[in-house]
């Protein structure tokens, strides 16, 4: 079913252009033409934010933070498994999918653990990630609560997730 | 930012220091080469999303779904600018969709032109960035493909839980923003 979405879309979206007199291979040569500088913007942001992830990563720091928080965790619902995916979440996509694969490997991809991890990376973004590259058009310095809010509702997010795997 | 990203750095290359201090170099030096095949993928990866969100937006289509949608953005972002909400409303059904690629660049537009070279965020930049950070996915494509992947029986019996979930927290996020928004006001007069 959802195969079929995206193909129709497009074919939708052509002939409708079509339809509406619009040149398309113009138009559409128009936005691609648009993509290189925006990828040229905005390499300096993924660079700097990967390094540091990285940089964390590998200094033991995240899997010692998990250690260390995860009373609360446990306190708050969230099994301790999970605790470094919810923590490198807001940094990293590829890394957060890079731990997802982990974790449906290790324990098996229909036990708790893993239905948790799922729900919680397809109910919650990139926090970091996707903030800096936002804003790396504009001049704005100050995001004043933009990412504390963000993070509340992500956390919350992980323990509605923990929850209701639970009982569904 | 300049925080976060500073303390990340400064802690990690600490603990590096008495635990391999020789990879620090070489762990910065190949995440900037993934981070350069990353934006190389992007670029074509939004070389197509560009090309079609330009079809969608010369066509009218994108001013027929942001009328659609006008109601809840008016009440959501309160903004007056057209074309921005057009962005926006593209941004938000990209979302939906689970299409992150096709947001991302949608979004940055979007920002581009709420921008009004004021160095502190307006409302509605936050409002976008939290909802876009709770991330509104009516089909999480990507998790179902790894859940499949790796065996699962019924990879897509996660659809309802993270349905559940991501509309509880946008709504969180809404509510938060807007109670935000009102104490920060209150706390400048």
């Amino acid at each position: 079913m959802s195969l079929y979405i995206l193909p129709i879309l497009f074919l939708f979206i052509f002939l409708y252009a079509h339809a509406k007199k619009v040149n398309c291979y113009d138009t559409f040569i128009n936005g691609a033409k648009k993509s290189i500088p925006l990828v040229v913007d905005i390499f300096p942001y993924i660079a700097a934010i990967m390094i540091a992830v990285s940089l964390l990563r590998t200094s033991g720091i995240t899997s010692l933070l998990a250690d260390f928080t995860s009373p609360i965790f446990n306190l708050l619902g969230i099994p301790t498994e999970l605790i470094e995916l919810v923590l490198l979440r807001p940094f990293t996509g590829s890394g957060s999918y890079a731990l997802l694969n982990d974790v449906l490997l290790t324990y098996g991809a229909d036990s708790y653990i893993s239905r948790c991890a799922c729900v919680i990376l397809g109910c919650s973004e990139t926090i970091f990630y996707v903030t800096t590259i936002y804003m790396s058009q504009t001049k704005v310095k100050k995001l004043l609560y933009a990412i504390p809010v963000a993070l509340i509702c992500s956390i919350v997010g992980s323990i509605l997730a923990c929850l209701l795997c639970k009982i569904m | 930012m300049n925080k976060i990203w500073l303390c990340m750095i400064i802690l990690s290359i600490c603990f590096l220091l008495w635990t391999d201090p020789g990879s620090v170099l070489s762990q910065m030096l190949d995440s900037s080469k993934d981070a350069l095949t990353l934006s190389i993928e992007l670029c074509a990866v939004y070389a197509v999303w560009l090309g079609i969100l330009e079809l969608v937006e010369k066509s009218g289509l994108s001013e027929k779904l942001a009328r659609v949608l006008h109601p809840i953005i008016k009440k959501v972002f309160n903004i007056n600018d057209p074309l921005t909400e057009r962005l926006i409303a593209m941004n938000i059904s990209a979302n939906m969709l689970g299409l992150g690629n096709a947001s991302t660049p949608l979004a940055i537009k979007a920002i581009k032109q709420m921008d009004t070279g004021s160095p502190v965020a307006s409302t509605a930049m936050i409002m976008l960035i939290v909802i876009n950070a709770t991330s509104i996915q009516l089909l999480p494509t990507t998790v179902i493909g790894l859940r499949q992947a790796a065996g699962s029986t019924s990879a897509a019996d996660i659809i309802l839980p993270t349905l559940i979930t991501t509309i509880f927290t946008t709504i969180l996020a809404i509510f938060l923003v807007k109670l935000c928004a009102k104490l920060f006001k209150r706390g400048e007069k």
